[in-house]
């Protein structure tokens, strides 16, 4: 059993009190253990006397502050004195009480606006927080300088260290084609990707990568023309940044659960678009294919290849991320056929040397390396 | 045994006497205030539930105080965010950015050396909360604190929970023991420090549980599988028997999980008496009196209250576990109040937020 034991003390004495003023009081000075039991009195201007036979102190009103209540009494502290504790009882004059500080249940704030009301205007204040936050991405990302994507991305990703596949009638087949699909003056960049899976990303930083699996499946060119058109849509139509915003977002949320970076810039790829976002990208991929007179029937022709095999509703394969999210592979295929004009003979786009050039690619850069980290 | 607190089975130095019904108010409160600000009230809401469980825990003749803010709990978090957040999110994003340009071995030691920096961080960070949690505690208007600020019990605690490690675990109880002993001993209240002296060899019986479970689980549970199978051919033959194989394998993965959280249950049990066992604090003795079943009771009680609760009864947990911790915190001996004078230590002026982002608790 633990035992607190000090020096035991008698007071008798008796003086007047005004009783509207004064009641009974303990404190603890905070310099010792040792508990002074007096009174506390109003002196009548801006302080309050504790008395007590073991210790005398002034404590300016203002000095006080409220720390809680327990049953039938109320604690205070000082400010200036931190480890000072006043203990009061709860039921006093209300001539003392009107001088002391008032209590305080949830925080000053809260306090001062009541419980409810305070409840609701913070809830008011959290909605909008959350409808802004969850929207920001729709509209900051469109208004983004391009420059600072396009510095963003260069840090997070660079050039990817030799991992894209590059030969020299690759590479020039490979401008030819953007030229058709980016008449832009400052070119995204496109570059072949050493993978082995059906697929194509926008990365931030105007940075398109088209997979091998994907050029090596590829009928004809025109049906690469179409794909890359489509991603340059999702650069210039700014849903690049739309989407890292988001998925920086997402993080921000989870933060903790899984913040790597890295999973950030290809969380945007796998993440894909909204369904809007890629009807926005295919009607600029249709607007380029007909001004630089390139058949759309080529990315027909994939479309129709990809709902054969993944389905029409495009979601039965979702490591596909690029076909997951993208509208029904069969709608688009008809919005593509749809686009084309009827009896046109188009030009090819590339010449049959072109396109062996860039479908060879991966296999003659000798030092390509493997992109081992998706 | 004499004096006031004389006789026979006389009351625990330490006695709870806060009631859930008071407690509601504040933890609904709290839940309000915390959800319609999107979390940020949890630090005032964290005060308010500790101003009242302190102020309902009487140590012999008075009652604890406890004197932190939600402010500066909120610096505390702010604080951690910018010079520890700020930091591990460049370091790897660059991570991730030298392993897209090629260079995976820089990429890969940036986020090792991150992952140390946490390692490290979670050390002083169990030490900074004892130290925040004892600063911010009164008794009869005195605190207690510490002079260190952790940094070197960060480095004890990266390589003591290593080597702890490395002979199969066999030396987790003596890391275990030594850390609590070289973080009490640097913690004061008062002007008298804390005393640890907790010795492994107490618990390390209990600790070998963890090795002889396996064995002793794994027959134990293919005898459940058989018997399901059993059941089920008897009940409905070939069909039955896969159904109650099923069902025996489902057994054997309850009984392996409950099997080693028992286990778990009864090592720490056996080391929180050892450790506070061996805690003094000049001449008072603490001891901690839980027994394995009474921790099973409070783990199986937080378990239902949420379950039936939908969840609400979370709230609840904050108030049981510190009910449960003063219910069987036991002191013994004689504090000299003249002489027991207030503590010299600084005091920081933010609180936990180290601890408060890893999410750990204090003792």
């Amino acid at each position: 059993m633990a035992r607190a034991c000090s020096t035991p003390s008698t007071w008798a004495r008796s003086e007047p009190m005004d009783d509207s003023f004064q009641v009974a009081a303990s404190w603890y000075d905070g310099h010792s253990a040792v508990r002074h039991e007096g009174h506390a009195r109003w002196d009548g201007g801006g302080q309050l006397l504790l008395d007590a036979p073991t210790s005398q102190l002034a404590v300016p009103l203002d000095d006080l502050r409220f720390g809680e209540t327990r049953g039938e009494h109320v604690f205070y502290r000082r400010e200036s004195e931190t480890d000072f504790r006043l203990t009061l009882p709860a039921d006093m004059p209300p001539g003392l009480a009107r001088h002391l500080p008032e209590k305080s249940e949830y925080g000053a704030w809260i306090d001062r606006l009541g419980l409810g009301k305070a409840a609701v205007i913070f809830a008011a204040a959290s909605a909008v927080a959350v409808a802004l936050f969850m929207t920001a991405p729709e509209w900051l990302g469109p208004r983004v300088p391009e420059s600072w994507e396009r510095n963003l991305g260069q840090a997070m990703i660079g050039d990817f260290g030799g991992r894209l596949c590059s030969t020299p009638e690759g590479d020039a087949a490979l401008a030819k084609l953007l030229d058709e699909v980016d008449p832009a003056t400052t070119q995204v960049n496109a570059g072949v990707a050493n993978i082995d899976m059906v697929n194509a990303v926008a990365l931030p930083g105007g940075q398109v990568l088209l997979f091998d699996g994907l050029i090596q499946q590829a009928e004809s060119p025109e049906e690469l023309a179409g794909v890359l058109a489509h991603e340059v849509g999702h650069v210039r139509e700014r849903h690049v940044m739309t989407a890292l915003l988001r998925q920086f977002g997402m993080s921000v949320l989870l933060a903790g659960a899984n913040s790597g970076v890295g999973d950030t810039v290809f969380g945007v790829a796998s993440m894909g678009y909204s369904r809007d976002a890629e009807r926005e990208a295919d009607d600029y991929a249709r607007a380029r294919l007909a001004e630089s007179d390139v058949s759309p029937l080529g990315a027909a022709g994939f479309f129709e290849r990809m709902a054969e095999e993944y389905g029409d509703d495009g979601e039965s394969n979702a490591m596909t991320g690029w076909l997951a999210s993208h509208p029904a592979a069969g709608e688009r295929a008809r919005a593509y056929r749809n686009a084309a004009k009827e009896g046109a003979d188009y030009p090819p786009v590339l010449s049959e040397r072109e396109f062996v050039a860039l479908q060879s690619m991966c296999e003659d850069d000798p030092d390509v390396e493997e992109f081992d980290f998706f | 045994m004499h004096g006031k607190y004389d006789g026979e089975g006389g009351e625990s130095a330490f006695v709870f006497e806060g009631t859930w019904r008071e407690f509601a108010p504040i933890a609904f409160t709290n839940l309000l205030l915390t959800i319609v600000t999107l979390g940020t009230y949890r630090f005032w809401a964290t005060t308010r539930e500790r101003q009242y469980l302190w102020s309902r825990s009487r140590f012999v003749d008075e009652h604890l105080e406890w004197a932190g803010t939600g402010k500066e709990l909120f610096f505390g978090f702010m604080i951690v965010l910018v010079l520890f957040g700020l930091p591990y999110f460049i370091i790897s994003f660059g991570a991730q950015a030298l392993i897209a340009r090629g260079y995976e071995e820089i990429g890969a030691a940036l986020g090792v050396l991150a992952f140390v920096a946490i390692f490290y961080l979670m050390g002083v960070a169990r030490f900074r909360a004892l130290r925040y949690r004892l600063s911010r505690t009164r008794w009869r208007g005195i605190r207690g604190g510490s002079d260190d600020p952790g940094f070197v019990f960060g480095l004890s605690y990266m390589w003591k929970t290593i080597v702890g490690w490395l002979p199969l675990g066999l030396l987790i109880p003596w890391s275990m023991t030594s850390l609590w002993n070289e973080r009490w001993n640097k913690m004061s209240f008062g002007p008298y420090r804390f005393e640890a002296s907790a010795e492994a060899g107490g618990v390390f019986a209990r600790f070998l549980l963890f090795y002889l479970a396996p064995f002793i689980l794994f027959i134990g549970g293919l005898f459940m599988a058989a018997m399901g199978m059993l059941a089920g051919y008897g009940i409905g033959g070939e069909d039955g028997m896969a159904l109650g194989g099923a069902f025996g394998i489902i057994g054997l993965i309850l009984f392996f999980y409950l099997g080693l959280g028992l286990i778990a249950v009864a090592f720490y049990a056996k080391f929180y008496r050892e450790v506070v066992g061996a805690t003094r604090w000049k001449d008072l003795d603490f001891s901690f009196e839980a027994s394995t079943l009474e921790w099973v009771k409070l783990l199986v009680g937080d378990a239902l209250l949420v379950v039936f609760t939908l969840g609400i009864g979370l709230i609840f947990l904050s108030y049981r576990h510190w009910k449960f911790f003063i219910t069987h915190l036991e002191a013994s001996g004689e504090i000299l109040l003249d002489e027991l004078t207030q503590s010299t230590t600084r005091t920081a002026r933010h609180g936990e937020g180290l601890l408060d982002a890893f999410d750990m608790g204090a003792i």
